[in-house]
């Protein structure tokens, strides 16, 4: 007997959220070595980058859904990661992203976080959704801004410090919305 | 939508235990063992999130190696009784059977039972032609585990973190066999 585990594929106008792979450790090394790492707990050792990986992998395994890798399709670059994200010691389940710095500017962070917050409400049947950001990181503000998703208290993670709790329009209003 | 799957963990049976994956459930009996002296040797103290993540790269390390470690469960009771599996994290020197056992396993030879099915898994299986096991040079019950498997010293492994560990080498398949 076995246990499967099974991480979906999915497909946007620009991109593939597909599972997080071996390859994109090369990636995440480089990441680590810039200062985007400010906004989500700091420079880690390549054993930390490694183990951080295997984690999203296994979040999947845990939860039933995680972080997926984001490929831009017509390039096959990766660009970082998004999608509903729930480690012990959240407050609620999020949808999490962390891009690496290639896919500034074009609106690659919005159609990925557009696809995972769709698969939270479609498919895992999610009423709520939020995403936790550090209050520096204006970037990743302005993103959930432009995701509809307000500010809605600061949440003290024991490792992590004083986050923002940005809350996303439920399912219920965006449908409104859209109609 | 499509993807196929990433990890096929086998559930593996022996006389008296079920080795399969770990689940969520099994998190309160790891943080009673990491807030208690038997983590003393495996690197220390963790907190609830900590020993969370643990379990969670473990499974991610099936995923990525296509073998790691299972949770051991008795039969007869159904209670967790530790870890165990090949293992291999990216700051190991080379791959090993590694094993975490909580305290109301010891005793009666379930550690050995759970170890002996690891290892032929691993030289069946996955094919390994060696394996070793990483121990601090004080966890007395884990060496002697250790050499009732037949493993023998076989030098020392400075890790960035957890410091020397000696490292024990286990006889081989054919060895194993004979």
């Amino acid at each position: 007997m076995t246990v499967s585990f099974t991480i979906p594929t999915i497909e946007t106008e620009r991109l593939v959220l597909r599972a997080p792979a071996e390859a994109d450790y090369a990636a995440w090394l480089a990441f680590n070595e810039t200062d985007r790492t400010a906004f989500v707990g700091g420079r880690a050792s390549p054993n930390t980058v490694w183990r951080g990986l295997a984690t999203y992998l296994g979040h999947w395994a845990l939860r039933g859904y995680g972080m997926w890798a984001v490929d831009l399709k017509e390039t096959g670059e990766f660009c970082g990661n998004v999608g509903p994200w729930c480690p012990q010691g959240w407050p609620e389940p999020e949808i999490g992203w962390t891009l690496t710095g290639n896919a500034e500017g074009k609106g690659i962070a919005r159609e990925a976080a557009l696809a995972s917050r769709a698969y939270a409400y479609g498919t895992l049947g999610w009423t709520t959704a939020i995403s936790l950001i550090d209050p520096q990181n204006v970037r990743s503000i302005a993103l959930a801004q432009r995701l509809g998703a307000w500010w809605d208290g600061d949440f003290v993670h024991d490792e992590y410090g004083t986050m923002g709790v940005w809350r996303h329009p439920g399912p219920d209003a965006l449908e409104e919305a859209a109609s | 939508m499509s993807g196929l799957p990433i990890a096929e963990i086998p559930v593996i049976e022996t006389e008296r235990l079920v080795l399969r994956p770990h689940r969520e459930a099994d998190l309160d009996d790891w943080i009673a063992f990491y807030a208690s002296d038997r983590a003393a040797h495996v690197g220390g103290f963790q907190d609830r999130d900590q020993v969370w993540r643990g379990l969670v790269a473990g499974l991610g390390h099936w995923m990525l190696r296509g073998y790691g470690m299972w949770a051991v469960e008795e039969k007869a009771t159904g209670l967790l009784c530790g870890r165990v599996g090949p293992h291999c994290p990216i700051d190991w020197p080379e791959p090993e059977i590694g094993w975490l056992l909580l305290e109301r396993a010891e005793g009666r030879g379930i550690a050995l039972e759970a170890a002996l099915a690891a290892r032929r898994f691993a030289y069946g299986t996955l094919g390994w032609t060696t394996t070793i096991s990483l121990i601090a040079a004080a966890n007395m019950r884990s060496i002697a585990l250790a050499e009732r498997l037949g493993a023998r010293p076989d030098g020392v492994f400075v890790h960035g973190r957890y410091g020397e560990m000696p490292i024990y080498r286990h006889p081989s398949p054919s060895e194993v066999a004979a």
